[in-house]
């Protein structure tokens, strides 16, 4: 590190570029964040791009052509730690939704054409079915002050913490009433981890799972089975759960059997 | 002899694009903006979802222009499912349209279009010496986040948008709060106007241009149901097909928007020169001190009306708010329960240019098809017009630098690439 500061590049792959823009979107510590790194790439922001190796790559979005493939791939040989970040980069994002369709049958419906011209993968996929990655922060798109202190340990290398808990432990922090109970709504707060302050259901909505599911720790056959007893449609609330963790291997598992 | 100008990583855009001229001789053989965004599928996604799901599915399409996407898709849901909205909702569509005007335009012209004009490869670099303009670009961006937050519920993907209303309405205290930070944004709004009007544009060739924007009524704005074009023509915009019609362009199996065979420009530039009579306030004083330099053949001054807009927009925002509080917020729930065959079209002007959502619904209030066309996809025929006659035009004159006043150009319309949802028409692969 000759500048002394750790070498920091930014990402992006198939997605909506919505986390590299809520990094942006800090606007009152944009300056004191770009000061204490050396920035090596974020083509978003800027038109200098460093050659070199970089310590931390943050990485968002799915991996879905050729291009995606390749350029991931050449990140994680350059990088000393990758942190995949938001819910394309960690779940292939929505548009893992179509995992299972025929790629024909996508271009043909969309684009008109049967003819791969963006070299499609056929699926949208997640970084760490290609590569070793070291962290990911969920959300979609991430939260600021959950990457802030993301990259606080990670230039201060601190081992950093991610939550382990559902969205409705925020909910109870915040006083919000359940949305499932009070107005039975198919809010999926109970499987999804937690990290957003309860974000929708603060403004009313219920949750849409776009931080993902807990790993190793959603119950969600039992979530299923709450909303079916509330009458919700069973192919409403698969398709629900589906939206952002198609990828998940326990949906998966729970959409083949029901 | 043959050589091929490319100008990779388009920088300070929001997605992916590649600007390739092919120049035989001097002269220019062909010219393709490129865009290597992955495909998402976004209008398959949609399909077979419930209609309220819809607008939390679109904003995804793009993290710049979330909140036009919601807008869209719901005002061509309310259509399709029957449904009218109370005022109270419209006036909260209309600032949350603002809000994304504000902090889109903001982003692009002092983190984006800027450093282009002053020499620098982006905005923090220019802190030592332009740290005024910097800190006030960041602080109109932030107004308009704080207003969207309120709002939708996040700068980014908002959570409270629904067909037929939002799920929470905003308190006065947290609308009242609003206030300080957007009459403060209004320096950065009133400064972007004069750094942009007192630019230099680099000239590009002058050539005629088509414009379209949305008639937004009595006032200056971003909704209704006509669309306006320069050829002084009014469309109703379930007629959208009509005025994006895509053919086939013989040079490859692309397909590109045109109107009536003519390509066209959608943006800020259109919009000014088609509504500017419909300014008011300090954005139409502002206006006629600079209404000179908005040059309707050159799409760099795309800028100062985007600028301009900006004053209007910060404006127009605290106008409504203070109507909204004086008036007294009523609880409302949005409709979502309500379902019915029916299909519909909406539009909306997002910051970049008309955005078209069409849905058709079955009985159940399931999307069975739907069809977005975005202001990228519209201006993409355009941009490679301006951009092969200005590489002309270069080359006549000798030089060979063209790449710098190529990406300027392209910026200048601030294409959004994650925004070609539809847009396998200019894609080439490399
Ligand atoms: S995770 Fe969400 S915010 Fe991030 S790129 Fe994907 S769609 Fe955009
Ligand atoms: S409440 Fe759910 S959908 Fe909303 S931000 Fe949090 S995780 Fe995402």
């Amino acid at each position: 590190m000759a500048s002394g500061k750790v070498k920091v590049g930014f990402y992006s792959l198939t997605g909506c570029a919505g986390d590299l823009l809520n990094i942006l979107g800090m606007e009152d510590k944009l300056v004191e964040i770009f000061g204490n790194i050396d920035l090596m790439e974020f083509v978003m922001a800027s038109s200098r791009v460093k050659p070199g190796k970089v310590d931390i790559a943050f990485v968002e979005g799915s991996v879905t052509t050729k291009k995606d493939l390749e350029t991931i791939k050449r990140i994680r040989e350059n990088c000393s730690k990758l942190v995949a970040i938001g819910d394309c980069a960690i779940w292939g994002g929505l548009q893992a939704s179509l995992t299972g369709l025929d790629p024909k049958e996508l271009m043909k419906a969309v684009y008109n054409t049967e003819e791969n011209y963006y070299e499609f993968l056929g699926e949208h996929k997640a970084l760490s079915e290609i590569v070793q990655v070291d962290y990911e922060l969920p959300g979609c798109p991430i939260e600021q002050d959950e990457f802030l202190q993301l990259l606080i340990d990670l230039l201060r290398d601190v081992i950093p913490e991610f939550k382990d808990y559902p969205v409705c432990v925020e909910c109870k922090i915040r006083e919000i009433p359940c949305l499932i109970v009070e107005k039975g709504e198919a809010c999926l707060g109970p499987i999804t981890v937690g990290g957003c302050k309860a974000r929708c259901p603060y403004y009313e909505a219920p949750c849409i799972s776009c931080r993902g599911p807990i790993k190793d720790e959603a119950n969600v056959a039992g979530e299923l089975l709450m909303l079916l007893e509330k009458g919700w449609k069973e192919q409403d609330v698969v398709d629900k759960l589906r939206l952002f963790a198609a990828r998940y291997k326990d949906i998966s598992k729970l959409i083949r059997r029901v | 002899m043959a050589k091929e100008i490319v100008v990779e990583h388009l920088a300070r855009v929001e997605g992916h694009g590649t600007i390739r001229v092919l120049v035989e001789d001097r002269k220019v053989k062909d010219v393709k903006f490129e865009i290597y965004e992955g495909p998402r599928f976004i209008e398959k996604i949609l399909v077979g979802r419930r209609c309220y799901e819809a607008p939390d599915i679109v904003a995804r399409i793009c993290s710049i222009c979330p909140e036009p996407h919601q807008v869209a898709a719901v005002t061509a849901i309310e259509k399709a499912l029957g449904v009218t909205i109370s005022w109270q909702t419209k006036m909260l569509r209309e600032l949350q349209l603002l809000a994304d005007v504000i902090s889109s335009h903001a982003l692009h012209l002092y983190l984006l279009s800027l450093p282009d004009y002053l020499g620098y490869p982006d905005a923090l670099s220019m802190i030592d010496k332009y740290g005024r303009e910097v800190k006030l670009g960041l602080q109109l961006k932030r107004a308009g986040n704080l207003l969207k937050e309120v709002i939708s519920g996040r700068p980014i993907h908002g959570c409270t948008v629904k067909p037929g209303g939002y799920t929470r309405i905003p308190p006065a205290e947290e609308l009242e709060n609003l206030i300080k930070p957007l009459e403060e944004s209004m320096e950065g709004a009133k400064l972007a106007v004069k750094l942009f009007s007192s630019i230099d544009y680099p000239e590009t060739p002058r050539h005629d241009n088509i414009f379209m924007a949305i008639d937004p009524g009595e006032h200056y704005g971003f909704m209704g149901d006509y669309v306006l074009t320069s050829t002084g023509e009014r469309y109703p915009v379930d007629r959208y097909k009509e005025l994006t019609n895509e053919v086939t362009v013989p040079h490859s199996s692309a397909k590109h928007s045109t109107y009536k065979g003519y390509p066209f420009m959608v943006g800020a530039l259109p919009r000014m020169m088609l509504n500017k009579s419909k300014l008011k306030g300090q954005a139409l004083d502002m206006l006629k001190d600079v209404e000179s330099k908005l040059d309707a053949a050159n799409p760099l001054t795309n800028n100062l009306a985007q600028a301009l807009e900006t004053v209007y927009a910060v404006e127009r925002s605290i106008e409504i708010i203070n109507e909204l509080l004086s008036k007294g917020l009523k609880p409302e729930e949005p409709i979502v329960a309500k379902s019915r065959r029916g299909s519909g079209a909406g539009g909306v002007e997002a910051p970049r240019g008309t955005l078209y959502h069409y849905y058709e619904l079955d009985d159940e209030g399931r999307i069975v098809k739907a069809d977005i066309v975005t202001p990228t996809a519209q201006n993409v025929v355009n941009m490679e017009k301006y951009i092969r006659l200005s590489a002309e035009r270069l080359l006549a004159k000798g030089e060979e630098k063209l790449e710098p006043l190529l990406e300027m150009i392209v910026r200048a319309y601030d294409p959004c690439i994650s925004c070609s949802v539809h847009m396998v028409n200019v894609v080439r692969l490399r």
